[in-house]
């Protein structure tokens, strides 16, 4: 269970990190103003401080017992989480796969994976929509776009 | 009259068979994002751009054109039917369609949305074809100082009218023109916010962004509210079809006014889902059944429909006349214009005739087949809701993923598209607006650009912003909509002294 | 150290390949990626296509060709690209001088020694361009009005080819120009056509449109000699009736920007002078003739030692322009 103040607090550190990142970064561009224009770093520096500041505001109203966020006490129910985990940990294993399997393995294997496990389809069903998607990424990127998607290591490994 | 001739001269070019045939295959595939939701009209455009490489200009941009009209309608279709926008600019139509939907008239919700939504491109287009060339004269006495201002009326009218929490909105913001900081500075020339990711020093594409928050967010939102698919009548009833288009003219003035509002967001780059907002705000405001809203009001279906088409027909004018996109898919039909060789700008009015001309006839006849298809496929498209939500999640996975590697074939593209999800998810669930977040990663980079060259121009000096008429009347319409929330605010408290604390979580509702 | 000798080897294998082009040993054996350094649209991106088609046309290589945009961060996306993929013959970078020059300038993660050179096969022009109704016929006209008043000069991106020809006219015609640096230089195009600014530098096919339309004209090239003689622009006026800054007192005899063509780094000299021949035959077909007429370039073909000589004066001259601007980064 996260508490709606949990959220409101990580993600405005969330915000404010990414604040003092570009904050930091942009001192490397050199800040200033003349008659010479702006320098390069001065606008990303000023909205990294904007960020941050908003970000701290954020956090110190997350953070106090306001009456909205008293009537919302939690944000994500366990089985909400759950969910949120179903779709997004396969998708992001997904991701991480395709440099090793390539696009159109990973992306098979993907689809196979999250409709035959759960149950959601028979296997041969399930089988046969993974072949498909990756079929009509193939014809579609690799044919008629001459889109080149990844091939991945383990292709590269037995020469393709 | 000058424009008209062009005008029939550019429907020589768009009624032919061909481009009838491209702007069916676009109005479909249209329809197709527009519904699927965490799909819409920026990336339907985006996905199809590569295909148009090798085409004429003028068809590419139907086939495209026609696919944006296509996903303005077919997002209406699940945000009344399911509730489900398919994309942000419909969001405020769910407020009204789906529980008129609910109450067991779809078809009525579905046939008002669908003529307002022609009669506000409507006005669009009359909009375009006697104002293009004005537009265009006009457009020569843009120089950086006034590409600031218009950027910066942009800027504040999405701070000013977004309704979200301010502090929220400014952080978004912010965040936005960061992240179009990223990469090669075009006036220093130096490298900037790379953070030591070296591949970063090409900057963050707005595909990749656009994908993650809205596709992979959206889709994130709807997995944790298990959005069931849930049976609403979706059969066309053809005589209540024509009796609700008939009803319109009734609400004549809400029509013009929502309209008139949408014409103006699109001009100037506020984009139809501000459009939308606005105008349905302020029809809650001046209707006099506004109590009434959020029950299945016609107004409440009208207002952001309305908005909406004409806020998404006019913001194709800026495009091509200034090359300043008015809308996220007018950003990245942009992008299409120049890899077709062509520069969107006043030059184009001047060597590209045909193109343009061609281009707004086929507005006229693309959405009169845009109309006329979907509410044909009304009934296809609520059977492919039932498909269970499953199978079309991972689809939708895909689809992002590989539309982010495509952009420039860099894996990190989809790392950082897949981090975008998230932010998405976050923002959305905590009542951040996404629409500035977008707007400043599409202009951000833009509206920085013009000032640091006007500041080049005036030697660092902020009265170039007030050396003539249209940037001062730019600039001064900016700061009167920054201050609008702020003098509002004051004028509720004035009336009311002891201030009611519910007013935010009302407000907090309506956000994309 | 190593790629320094990795580029001399190479540069041998280039010198060896000129002299029996037809014995390349080495033949690809899966689908070439063409990058271009520029987005779509741009010079580069036009060049790479152009050769694409040729190779494609006439079949000289039996494997498929694609071309890929990577024109992010005013090129570096792509040759940063290219350094990555050392030692992967398939991927051929197409770019500008800006692979010596932006390292010099701004902190980008490559350098052009990362790459294996092929070659410079064509070179763009530059030239003058002033609004259609400025009261100076000549370039010395426009000097002379530039140094009572400053004017603003515009052109595309910051510290790269443009800006160094403006400083360049700066410097030998005395006066004093506030640079203003766009995204393209058909964005710079439009500004001079509104009046926003005074003068711009565009390459001839950045501008032609403008000539045409009547929005703004060229005063003269930075060429010692006119453009070749080509079909009429204007009514009256084709390129080689621009006369030469030189003609006109401003002393500048020669600024173009060559069109390079690289591999990436670690590639073996086979490979190289596969390429090396590849352009060489791309470059006697009619189609490239064509290209380079419609484009309005100079055609050239430096490759090995001389190719290298070019890169090493350019940087020499970069280098001085560079260090006077304070633009080196440290």
């Amino acid at each position: 269970m996260i508490s709606r103040r949990a959220l409101e607090l990580s993600t405005a550190i969330l915000t404010g990190s990414f604040g003092a990142a570009v904050v930091v970064s942009s001192l490397d561009n050199g800040i200033g103003w003349s008659s010479a224009g702006v320098d390069a770093g001065t606008f990303p520096f000023l909205t990294g401080v904007i960020i941050v500041l908003g970000s701290l505001y954020n956090l110190v109203r997350g953070a106090l017992p306001a009456a909205t966020l008293a009537s919302v006490p939690v944000a994500i129910t366990p089985t909400e989480l759950r969910r949120l985990a179903s779709l997004f940990v396969p998708a992001a294993i997904f991701v991480a796969a395709i440099p090793l399997l390539g696009m159109y393995l990973a992306s098979a294997i993907y689809i196979f994976a999250v409709l035959a496990i759960p149950r959601h389809q028979s296997m041969p069903r399930a089988l046969a929509m993974a072949a498909a998607t990756a079929l009509a990424l193939y014809v579609v990127f690799e044919r008629m776009f001459q889109v080149t998607l990844p091939h991945g290591a383990l292709a590269a490994a037995f020469g393709f | 009259m000058d424009n008209l001739q062009e005008l029939l001269h550019g429907f020589t070019i768009a009624v032919t068979v061909p481009h009838l045939v491209l702007m069916v295959i676009g109005v479909l595939l249209g329809i197709l994002v527009g519904v699927l939701p965490g799909l819409g009209a920026p990336n339907g455009v985006s996905l199809l751009l590569p295909l148009t490489f090798g085409m004429q200009p003028v068809s590419a941009i139907i086939l495209l054109s026609s696919m944006y009209w296509g996903a303005l309608f077919g997002g209406s279709v699940t945000s009344i039917l399911f509730n489900i926008p398919g994309e942000p600019s419909s969001v405020a139509t769910t407020f009204d369609g789906y529980p008129m939907a609910r109450d067991g008239r779809p078809t009525t919700a579905l046939a008002t949305a669908f003529g307002s939504a022609a009669f506000g491109a409507l006005v669009g287009v009359i909009l375009i074809t006697f104002l293009a060339s004005w537009v265009a004269q006009v457009a020569l006495a843009f120089g950086p100082p006034e590409y600031f201002a218009v950027y910066f009326l942009a800027f504040a009218s999405f701070v000013g009218m977004g309704g979200a929490a301010p502090i929220k909105t400014v952080v978004a913001l912010a965040i936005g023109f960061a992240i179009a900081a990223i990469g090669i500075d075009t006036v220093s020339g130096s490298v900037r916010l790379t953070m030591g990711v070296d591949e970063l020093v090409k900057g963050v594409s707005f595909v990749v962004a656009v994908m993650g928050l809205f596709g992979i967010g959206e889709l994130l939102v709807a997995v944790e509210e298990e959005v069931h698919a849930r049976a609403v009548s979706s059969k066309i009833d053809w005589g209540e079809v024509f009796r609700a288009v008939a009803r319109l003219p009734r609400h004549g003035v809400a029509l013009l006014r929502s309209a008139a509002i949408g014409c103006w967001m699109g001009i100037t780059p506020g984009g139809p889902t501000a459009a939308s907002f606005m105008s349905y705000g302020i029809a809650r405001r001046f209707s006099r059944r506004g109590r009434h809203f959020g029950t299945g009001e016609v107004e409440g279906i009208i207002s952001p429909e309305t908005a909406d088409h004409a806020a998404g027909t006019s913001a194709l004018l800026p495009m091509l006349s200034l090359g300043i996109p008015g809308s996220a898919t007018a950003a990245v039909m942009m992008g299409g214009l120049m890899i077709w060789g062509l520069n969107p700008g006043p030059m184009l009015f001047v060597d590209q005739k045909d193109f343009v001309w061609g281009l707004i006839a086929s507005m006229y006849v693309g959405n009169i087949v845009a109309v006329a298809l979907v509410l044909l496929t009304v009934p296809v498209f609520a059977a492919l809701m039932r498909i269970p939500f499953v199978i079309i999640a991972p689809l939708i996975v895909i689809i992002c993923v590989v539309g982010a590697y495509s952009v420039s074939n860099s894996y990190l593209d989809v790392v950082m598209m897949l981090g975008f999800g998230i932010v998405g998810y976050l923002f959305k669930k905590l009542f951040y607006p996404l629409a500035p977040l977008v707007l400043a990663i599409v202009i951000g980079d833009k509206a920085e650009d013009a000032f640091r060259q006007s500041m080049l121009m005036s030697k660092g000096s902020l009265g170039i912003f007030f050396a003539n008429r249209l940037v001062t009347c730019l600039v001064v319409a900016g700061i009167a909509l920054l201050l609008l929330p702020l003098v509002l605010q004051l004028t509720r408290i004035w009336r009311k002294p002891t201030s009611p604390a519910h007013e935010t979580t009302s407000q907090e509702k309506v956000i994309i | 150290m190593r790629s320094t000798s990795a580029l001399l080897l190479s540069a041998a294998a280039v010198v060896l390949a000129g002299t029996m082009p037809a014995s390349a040993a080495w033949q690809p054996q899966k689908p070439i990626e063409f990058v271009a350094t520029a987005g779509p649209g741009g010079g580069t991106d036009n060049l790479a296509r152009a050769v694409q088609n040729i190779i494609t046309k006439y079949k000289l290589t039996e494997q498929p060709i694609v071309v890929v945009n990577k024109g992010g961060g005013s090129g570096a996306e792509g040759y940063v690209y290219g350094k990555v993929s050392a030692g992967d013959p398939y991927k051929v970078i197409f770019g500008t001088s800006n692979a010596w020059q932006q390292p010099l300038v701004s902190k980008v993660a490559f350098n052009y020694t990362d790459l294996t050179p092929i070659a410079a096969m064509a070179q763009d022009e530059f030239l003058l361009w002033v609004k259609q109704d400025a009261p100076y016929k000549t370039a010395g006209d426009y000097l002379k009005a530039a140094a009572s008043s400053e004017f603003k000069m515009g052109g595309a991106q910051s510290k790269d080819t443009d800006e160094v020809l403006t400083r360049m006219i700066e410097k030998t015609g005395h006066v004093k120009l506030t640079y203003i640096p766009f995204k393209s230089g058909a964005e710079a195009a439009v500004q001079l056509a509104g009046g926003h600014i005074d003068s711009h530098v565009n390459n001839p096919s950045e501008s032609l449109g403008q000539w045409r339309g009547g929005t703004q004209r060229p005063l003269c090239a930075f060429s010692p000699k006119r453009l070749p003689q080509g079909p009429k622009i204007t009514a009256t006026e084709g390129w080689s009736d621009v006369p030469t800054c030189v003609e006109q007192g401003l002393d500048i005899k020669q600024y173009e920007q060559p069109r390079t063509v690289w591999l990436p780094g670690k590639v073996t000299p086979d490979q190289a002078a596969f390429y090396v021949d590849l352009m060489k035959k791309v470059q006697a077909t009619p189609e490239w003739k064509d290209y380079i007429e419609k484009t309005s370039q100079v055609d050239t073909f430096l490759t090995g030692g001389d190719f290298d000589k070019f890169i090493k004066e350019d940087l020499e001259h970069l280098k001085q322009v560079a260090s006077e601007q304070g633009w080196l980064i440290k």
